[in-house]
């Protein structure tokens, strides 16, 4: 699971070319969305992209992103019991 | 084609006043002409709008002898439209001229058959009153005054008279038979209709209330208001000035009571919809709605929900301003037209006086002193509103339009980005010429201009965008620009590559939407106002090597037209290496040239201001297609007068092609002309142009060339210039000419 949670900080940084951030300033459990990394909805667009391409998760519905990436830790349990690949 | 109808001369007579000067007071002042009836022989002490004069006084104004047979509302016609021949220069006698009066009336000669009644019945000794009864004599009794009319007619369409006689002008002189119309209205009070009126019930014993919940209905007024109106070409010929023009015009018909109007205000929603139509104008357009506005139960609740069908929720301020003048009925369109056209020509509203509270059934309240944020702003269309009795709408609207000549546009701070010292242009004194054919713009480190989180989206042309379009502003001191107009020749091609690259290899299953965002075209401009908040026009041009060029049109009309005041222009290319080898493939890059990226935002505004670079004269554009023969650009009038233009800024420095047909064509239009370039310091795209223009620019502000700017530099610096003329053209077919002077 750490492994897992290490992986995604540095597939979200990747993907939303979070520059200047390093995984270890992303805490496990702080909101993605809003607060925390002040992401917007577009972003979630983008996470779910990451689901799909990384994880083989298909997320049918935009308003599912608020839930799933509640926090990087929430997203990692998501990922652990949905994975396809 | 539909002729462009201008207004030249107007005149007016009313309760406020004998003439345009004393209206314009008593509206500012905001003082009603409405007072107890004085004049006219009446049981009923009404509040009424008169004119302070009598018959005898106006008799002696007009300088006519006391025996002379005149009725009250020729008398008052007669004033309004000496005034507005005056004001139009209408020469007397008329030579050639075709001049026709159309008066609008329903009272007539009423005041003297009311007089003279009994005489009729008795004796024969009023009977040059019997033909004076007619409105069509009032009409000519004002026409005989002056000699010059060659053509008559009355209209009568009770309230709505005078504004539909104005309509009729604008057909008779764009069917061409007539050179001149002269359209208005007189009414004068009589007992007759104030009788009238107070039977319908609907005079307030009070001075009215239009628009207010308590409204108790009107007060009658007199009065006479005439414009001179002719097509635009014909003002041009005889070099008279045009005050306005009026844009639009529409007359329907409720279809629904002799004398009231339907309660959802059909016919006055049809009237302002297809005036607007007519106009080209769409309802957010209009400054100010002059409404009909009696004060009547019935007029003022159907008028206003028709203004609220047409306008919905954003509402420009609504006065009447029958609260200053009474109701003049068949003169009140005329007096109303020229309250209109006064308060274009003096950017002002006029306040719709007596209101305290808002009519429940309506959203909006009229525009009046308890209004808030009274203050003065541009008028540039008003539309006013006549409706008379038999559901008789007319709207009318009135447009300012630019001067006979050029209005003064100025270039009024610009900032670039590109392989030059980013952001300063010390290029003049230390230009890096292009060394690499495939140049990249020299970014800044943005992450002082922008948030992490901002920045890490943006693809680079957006940064330079934004970057270089804040730094024009802020330097203009402008927080929001009326319009926010981008050239771009290719686009967002970074994004758009990304995108089209991950669809083409790795199929259509994950494709980034923040790709895809940032490849529409105008994402630039949409940025640009999202940073500023600028709610106003915002457009983008992308056609080939004249986008810039068309985004500058587009700025320079509607700034010429007053539509705008400030405007911000920007060119914006980026290039990436794929984007450079396919451009390579077509030879628009070759072994010659530098390919640039651009980043230029400048700001265009009506006023001068202290960064103030120069003044953008004049654009023209023209597309030649496959025609060769380049002579006939020698047309374009600026160019006529190149004696005083000191330089030619160039498009030399692209590809040996490009640089052939310049050579061509520049032999041919300026065979003496020091040639300028750019090229070689900020490369070739195809929105290149704007940074010749950002170049001579800052030339014209530093009033001197500097020796690397020529195509021969041995020529060295020189000084003291004070025009440049911009030339560009695009495979030869399409051309730009764009002139710069110094201020």
């Amino acid at each position: 699971m750490e492994h897992l949670i290490l992986r995604l900080k540095e597939e979200i940084i990747e993907v939303l070319n979070l520059e200047d951030i390093k995984p270890e300033d992303i805490d496990d459990n702080a909101p993605l969305i809003g607060d925390g990394l002040g992401l917007d909805s577009i972003d979630v667009l983008e996470l779910i992209v990451l689901l799909g391409k990384n994880y083989g998760i298909n997320v049918k519905e935009a308003s599912q992103g608020r839930e799933i990436f509640q926090s990087v830790r929430v997203m990692a349990e998501y990922i652990r019991a949905n994975r396809t690949k | 084609m539909r002729q462009e109808i201008v207004i030249t001369g107007m005149g007016i007579i009313s309760a406020l006043g004998n003439n345009r000067e004393n209206t314009l007071i008593a509206l500012r002042e905001q003082r009603s002409g409405i007072a107890p009836v004085a004049r006219l022989q009446t049981i009923h002490s009404l509040p009424v709008g008169e004119v302070k004069y009598t018959d005898a006084e106006m008799m002696r104004l007009l300088h006519l002898p006391e025996t002379a047979v005149t009725t009250r509302t020729s008398l008052l016609g007669t004033i309004a439209v000496e005034e507005a021949l005056r004001q139009a220069n209408i020469p007397n006698p008329a030579g050639a001229l075709r001049i026709a009066l159309i008066s609008g009336t329903t009272v007539g000669g009423m005041d003297r058959s009311e007089r003279y009644y009994f005489d009729f019945l008795t004796n024969d000794t009023q009977n040059d009153y019997l033909f004076t009864h007619n409105c069509g004599a009032c009409t000519e009794l004002i026409a005989d005054h002056f000699g010059i009319f060659s053509f008559v007619d009355t209209v009568s369409t009770a309230c709505s008279s005078a504004a539909n006689a104005i309509m009729t002008g604008a057909q008779l002189l764009g069917s061409g038979r007539a050179d001149i119309v002269v359209a208005g209205g007189s009414e004068c009070l009589t007992q007759f209709h104030l009788n009238g009126f107070n039977a319908l019930m609907i005079l307030d014993p009070e001075p009215c209330k239009p628009f207010d919940a308590n409204r108790a209905g009107l007060n009658l007024g007199e009065g006479a208001a005439y414009l001179v109106m002719e097509t635009k070409r014909n003002a041009e010929k005889r070099q008279a000035k045009p005050l306005c023009g009026l844009s639009g015009y529409a007359n329907t018909c409720d279809a629904f009571h002799q004398t009231a109007s339907s309660p959802e205000g059909d016919g006055a929603c049809r009237a302002m919809r297809h005036a607007l139509a007519f106009a080209g104008l769409l309802p957010e357009d209009v400054d100010y709605i002059n409404a009909h506005g009696t004060g009547t139960q019935n007029n003022d609740l159907s008028e206003g929900k028709a203004i609220e069908r047409v306008f919905g929720k954003n509402i420009p301020p609504v006065s009447s301003t029958k609260a200053f003048t009474g109701h003049a009925t068949s003169a009140a369109g005329g007096i109303e037209a020229v309250i209109s056209i006064l308060a274009l020509l003096h950017n002002f509203i006029p306040v719709n006086l007596n209101f305290q509270h808002q009519i429940e059934e309506l959203n909006f309240e009229p525009y009046s002193r308890q209004t808030p944020g009274n203050v003065r702003r541009p008028v540039n269309h008003v539309l006013s509103n006549s409706f008379g009795f038999g559901g008789n709408n007319t709207s009318l609207v009135f447009s300012k339009i630019p001067e006979c000549g050029r209005n003064k546009i100025y270039l009024s701070s610009a900032k670039q980005i590109s392989v030059q010292p980013p952001l300063t242009d010390s290029w003049m004194d230390a230009p890096i010429h292009c060394q690499d054919r495939y140049v990249r713009a020299v970014d800044p480190d943005y992450r002082q201009y922008f948030s992490p989180n901002e920045a890490r989206r943006y693809g680079k042309i957006l940064k330079r965008a934004l970057l270089v379009s804040r730094r024009t502003l802020d330097e203009a001191g402008i927080q929001n620009p009326d319009a926010i107009i981008t050239g771009t020749g290719f686009g967002c091609v970074e994004n758009t590559g990304l995108f089209l690259n991950a669809m083409l290899r790795e199929g259509e299953k994950f494709l980034q939407p923040t790709h895809f965002m940032q490849s529409t075209h105008n994402t630039i401009g949409s940025l640009i106002a999202i940073d500023r908040q600028s709610y106003g026009y915002n457009s983008t041009c992308l056609h080939k090597g004249i986008s810039f060029e068309c985004a500058l049109l587009d700025a320079y009309i509607q700034l010429n037209n007053k539509q705008i005041q400030t405007a911000l222009v920007g060119a914006h290319d980026e290039m990436t290496p794929n984007y450079y080898r396919f451009l390579r493939q077509t030879g628009y890059f070759d072994d010659c040239c530098f390919s640039g990226e651009t980043a230029v935002a400048m700001l265009l505004s009506a006023e001068k201001g202290d960064k103030t670079l120069c003044l953008l004269e004049e654009i023209e554009m023209v597309y030649t297609g496959n025609i060769t023969e380049y002579q006939f650009l020698n047309d374009f009038r600026f160019l006529k007068e190149s004696d005083e233009i000191d330089a030619v800024m160039t498009g030399i420095g692209g590809n040996r092609a490009n640089d052939a047909v310049y050579r061509d064509i520049c032999s041919a239009l300026f065979p003496n002309k020091k040639l300028l370039r750019y090229k070689h310091l900020f490369g070739e795209s195809y929105t290149a142009p704007a940074f010749g223009v950002y170049a001579a620019a800052i030339c014209l502000l530093q009033q001197r060339i500097p020796a690397h700017l020529f195509t021969d530099p041995g020529n060295g610096e020189q000084k003291g210039i004070k025009k440049i003329l911009c030339y560009s053209q695009f495979e030869g077919k399409t051309h730009s000419f764009i002139l710069l002077s110094s201020c």
